[in-house]
């Protein structure tokens, strides 16, 4: 292997003295702490990274920052990374993609020469018909499309994290615009958000060398120390937040950026947006314009100045104006072996160069020869043809301004004929640009449209004063007349057609396919790059929305005032999706008892967010402690909602079916509750505990819906009445059993006799010394209590309790255990027995609603319902066998679908299935038989209306 | 969807922390016709442009208010408490 490091210099950003070592295809090499993957290989000589998408041709580095498809590698199981800008590790296995099967020798590199038959459009064409052979033409389609492979049995350590930063003004880019206009906005009293995607702020400074003029703060430094020196500034002015290395990946609604810093996305909102996003150079066109060894001139003096390394040993350059002459001296400074400039067409007298460079003007490019390298450059001067040998080429055209920010974020871009490149003709009302955005490169605009940028943020939040921005827009507006008027025009797009002159490397589109579109009619920029796939690749268009746009207007003769550049969208950059999901993050609920369970089981159940135990023992146990005994479950989780206030109680009659203003103090209600399409939505109870103060249980789920349901009635309206969610302020338990009562008399000095506090009586009373409301009610059909205490005393009274009846053998029951037991009553499930269109009247709740009341909410529809008379019923079922069939269960009559299984569970007590349906009302009646259908087959059950456990209801009143 | 709702009682937060209520409605008196029911329960203008909307502060004051939000910007102008009408 070769060793392509230069000797060192100032402004090098690697650490020579130590080594990291890596492998690339298992092959071993090592590079020093600062290098990125991608130079790391270059500095060993190897140029190829990957094959491209299509034709699987050789592809190097290109543009060393980012924005190109050509150094997409995996490491260490991830796929699709950067290899130019992802840091060097230790130990890192990297792997090319694309290439089978391998790099150098790839299978598929044929469809380079199979061209013809890859035609553009091809997906459309070859793969639409037959249809039948779309599963044969999927697996072809994956293994020559694919980008990269997922490994599932990678493990890669993700700790992915999201930051929410506010600030006042939010700036893009870290370059001397950008940097210079976070400085102006700090020093005017703004919080400011700074963010750059590259390791360190500067910019482009940071890898030149020659002088910097045109800012105090600089002034005469060499770029690489003018860099440094707006990183020190920045450190030292209060009122900035620097995030390095992160990516701006898109702008939303409400001035909100969306920003990628390695496993982090940050949510930045500001109220100002300066966009110093600058500029990236283009590519050219010529035939071969994809050979490994031609280089963004950037990319060249990128590796050469941050990580000391070659690029070749006989480097072209390709120029078309001032900028590219600006690169040429810095390509000098940087020691690049520079043979050869070719200038297309800046027409600008040639700067003094060192000996040995020969300046070829007005030439053409036709061709980049050569195959996994390039070897040179086939141009025209004149009439005559030559060869340029060279090793590397480094095209310095004129940079486009990077706007696809400003587009995603509502602004507008237009070609401007002065400026010769789209740039912002209108933006959003919090945003404004600063620096090469605006299509002008020179470093004294620069840096006086970001001190611009940076005072209009200030003062347009009320910070700074005008006198300042008066004199910083009369600069600007100076250094932008002399930048212009030292402005090269660009050169015109000289497209000759070749078949292999790429324009969009992504998706291996050619000048050639793309004037065969427009001939097929997809002239419109829109419909051509959905045809053709141009400007959709991992680049987002960065590399070839530019050249595209321009060669289209070529092509169609369309002028670029007419023109009109693709939509950008989010996200400007690639984000990972673990990133975008951000933490593994779940909320949980643990009732006040929850460590008493927790001492007893592990079998639990989610209901929600709560967690609650599910089984303790054995649900035949647990169910016969209810009915034989006396048990306990932690009913914590109900929602629960305090309504007070002198109309509480009519309040309570406009959103029910029933009636709670007649309510007496001390009674409980049974409560459902329906919108006004008549659905319903939650059920529960109601006990009355005061003159103006009810007491309201709710489902688990449905507590928050509730809450907003009952305010949302409240709001606007000038009833009295105040409702407050205190689910969370009560622990509470049911005590069920015929042996409830003993239990609970001895922790009570209250009368709970069955006289004193008969079935569905309420009382406040203190229970084990603790506050307590007293609910005569429960679920499973026993003499029950619901005691509700202070959540901080839940675990206190469980203990109590379980203390106080352990001689009767009081044993807890879980959620499975409860669900039997209501079962066996048949009582309904407000969301498991009843769905989203289920009414009061087909669920078995008429008995509740009140014929007689005076409007409610869903009066009408309920009202319209029980005119046509019910046409569904809910109702229970049994099976004498063991089968239970699985709940939604299709019920069936005749083979055709007719109802569905709601609930369905084994029990032991009664030594059955039982279980509740919804079916047609002609097969409801008592006794009738229904068909169910199981997994395999069917089963027939017999329709029972009376709950099968206590049907007269004897037990809870006992 | 990131724009920022304002809140009569907490001010301007990120549309997240809410709830949205959906348009606001007159709803019919009890002797209106099935058809009036059936358009206020199921039927919806959904303006393009300027509409009048409830929302709900849930990770917030958790109380409903009325806003004008501009549907095609996303951009709300105005937020209040609700009033009787
Ligand atoms: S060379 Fe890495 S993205 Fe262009
Ligand atoms: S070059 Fe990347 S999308 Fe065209
Ligand atoms: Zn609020």
């Amino acid at each position: 292997m070769t060793d392509e490091r230069l000797p060192p210099a100032d402004g090098e950003v690697i650490d020579r003295g130590s080594r990291l070592r890596f492998t690339f295809d298992g092959k071993g090499h090592s590079g020093h702490p600062g290098d990125t993957i991608g130079s790391a290989l270059a500095a060993r000589g190897v140029r190829m990274l990957s094959r491209s998408f299509k034709y699987h041709r050789p592809r190097a580095l290109l543009c060393c920052d980012g924005r190109c498809p050509n150094c997409l590698v995996e490491v260490d199981g991830i796929p699709n990374v950067r290899a130019c800008t992802a840091p060097l590790r230790e130990g890192q296995r990297v792997r090319s993609q694309n290439a089978w099967p391998s790099l150098a020798f790839d299978v598929l590199a044929i469809t380079d020469r199979l061209d013809r038959l890859l035609p553009i459009g091809f997906y459309y064409k070859t793969f639409y018909r037959p249809r039948r052979l779309w599963p044969l033409y999927e697996k072809v389609l994956r293994r020559v499309a694919g980008l990269g492979r997922v490994d599932i049995t990678a493990r890669p350590d993700l700790a992915p994290r999201t930051r929410h930063l506010h600030c006042d003004v939010a700036v893009v880019g870290g370059g001397p615009a950008g940097c210079i206009a976070a400085l102006e906005a700090a020093a005017a009293g703004a919080r400011v958000v700074l963010v750059d995607d590259q390791p360190a702020l500067g910019g482009h400074l940071r890898s030149r060398s020659l002088p910097v003029h045109g800012d105090a703060r600089i002034e005469g430094l060499s770029g690489t120390r003018a860099a440094q020196r707006l990183g020190e500034l920045i450190a030292e002015q209060p009122g900035i937040e620097t995030l390095i290395a992160a990516t701006v990946f898109g702008i939303y609604e409400g001035t909100l950026l969306g920003v990628n810093q390695g496993q982090t996305v940050a949510r930045i909102r500001a109220k100002r947006i300066v966009i110093a996003t600058g500029a990236h150079e283009r590519p050219a066109l010529f035939d071969g314009n994809d050979r490994p060894g031609i280089m963004l001139g950037t990319a060249v003096l990128r590796l050469a100045r941050l990580h000391g390394v070659r690029s070749g040993h006989q480097v072209v350059a390709i120029v078309d104006d001032g900028y590219g002459w600006s690169i040429v001296a810095e390509l000098v400074a940087a020691r690049v072996a520079l043979t050869a400039v070719i200038d297309i067409g800046s027409g600008l007298p040639t700067p003094e160069l060192p000996p040995g460079i020969e300046v070829i003007r007005g030439a053409a490019i036709l061709e980049g020869t050569g195959s996994r390298r390039v070897t040179g450059l086939r141009i025209r001067v004149g009439a005559a043809e030559r060869l340029v040998p060279c090793d590397a080429v480094a095209v310095s055209l004129r940079p486009e301004p990077a706007t696809g920010l400003i587009a995603q974020d509502g602004g507008e871009r237009r070609y401007d004929d002065r400026i010769g490149e789209f740039v912002a003709a209108r933006l959003s009302d919090a945003v404004s640009v600063a620096g090469d955005v605006e299509g002008i490169h020179d470093d004294a605009h620069t840096m006086a449209s970001g001190a611009l940028a940076g005072l209009e943020a200030a003062v347009a939040i009320g910070l700074g004063t005008q006198d300042a921005i008066a004199a910083a827009r009369t600069h600007r507006a100076a250094c932008r007349a002399s930048a212009l008027a030292r402005h090269g025009r660009p050169v015109a797009l000289d497209a000759p057609g070749g078949r292999k002159q790429f324009v969009c490397l992504c998706e291996d589109v050619t000048v050639k396919e793309i004037a065969q579109g427009i001939e097929e009619g997809f002239e419109d920029l829109e419909t051509l790059k959905r045809y053709s796939t141009l400007t959709m690749g991992p680049c987002q268009g960065k590399m070839c929305q530019g050249l595209a746009t321009r060669l289209r207007a070529t092509l169609t003769g369309e002028t670029l005032a007419a023109a009109k550049l693709t939509t950008a969208r989010p996200p400007f950059q690639p984000v990972s999706l673990a990133a975008l999901a951000g933490p593994h993050l779940e909320p949980v609920r643990r009732t006040a008892m929850h460590g008493r369970h927790a001492a007893l089981t592990d079998r639990w159940i989610d209901m929600g967010d709560w967690k609650r135990p599910h089984i303790y023992t054995s649900v035949e146990e647990e169910c016969r402690a209810v009915r034989e005994r006396v048990a306990i479950i932690d009913v914590s989780t109900l929602g629960k909602l305090e309504v007070a206030g002198a109309d509480a109680g009519s309040f309570l009659d406009w959103l029910h079916p029933n009636r709670f203003s007649d309510l007496k103090i001390g009674r409980v209600r049974y409560r459902a509750m329906c919108d006004d399409a008549g659905i319903v939505l939650d059920d529960g109870t109601v006990a009355r505990l005061g003159d103006t103060r009810f007491f309201l249980s709710t489902t688990t789920g449905t507590i928050d819906a509730m809450e907003q349901w009952l305010t949302w009635w409240l709001a606007g309206t000038d009833r009295d009445a105040r409702v407050t969610n205190v689910t969370a302020q009560y622990a509470a338990v049911n005590l069920a059993g015929p042996r409830s009562r003993e239990v609970l008399e001895r922790l009570t000095e209250t009368d709970v006799s069955k006289a004193a506090l008969p079935y569905l009586a309420a009382t406040e009373a203190p229970v084990a010394g603790v506050p307590a409301i007293i609910l005569r009610i429960g679920f499973v059909g026993e003499l029950s209590y619901e005691i509700h205490v202070p959540s901080d005393f839940g675990g206190y009274l469980w203990d109590q309790l379980t203390a106080a009846g352990a001689d009767l053998g009081i044993t807890p029951f879980g959620v499975e255990a409860q669900r039997v037991l209501r079962l066996e009553k048949q009582h309904a499930i407000v969301g498991q027995d009843t769905d989203g269109l289920s009414n009061p009247v087909e669920s078995g709740m008429s008995w509740l609603v009140k014929a007689d009341k005076d409007d409610f909410v869903g009066r009408e529809a309920i009202a319209a319902v029980t005119a046509r008379g019910p046409q569904q019923m809910l109702v229970g079922f049994e099976l004498p066998e063991r089968t239970v069939p699985e709940e939604g269960a299709a019920v069936i009559r005749d083979g055709r679908l007719v109802g569905r299984v709601t609930s369905s569970k084994w029990s032991p007590y009664l030594g059955k299935t039982i279980g509740m349906v919804s079916i047609p009302i002609e097969q409801a009646a008592d006794g009738s038989e229904i068909e169910i259908r199981l997994p395999v087959g069917t089963v027939r059950a017999r329709v029972a209306t009376k709950p099968f456990y206590d049907p007269a209801g004897l037990r809870l009143r006992m | 969807m990131s724009f920022l709702v304002p809140c009569p009682q907490c001010g301007p937060r990120d549309v997240y922390e809410f709830r949205f209520g959906g348009e606001t409605l007159r709803r019919p008196s009890p002797d209106a016709t099935p058809l009036v029911w059936t358009n206020y329960r199921y039927m919806r203008v959904n303006r393009d442009g300027n509409a009048r909307e409830w929302w709900f502060h849930r990770l917030g004051c958790r109380r409903w208010f009325v806003t004008e939000r501009d549907t095609v910007r996303n951009v709300v102008s105005a937020s209040g408490w609700a009033t009787g009408d």
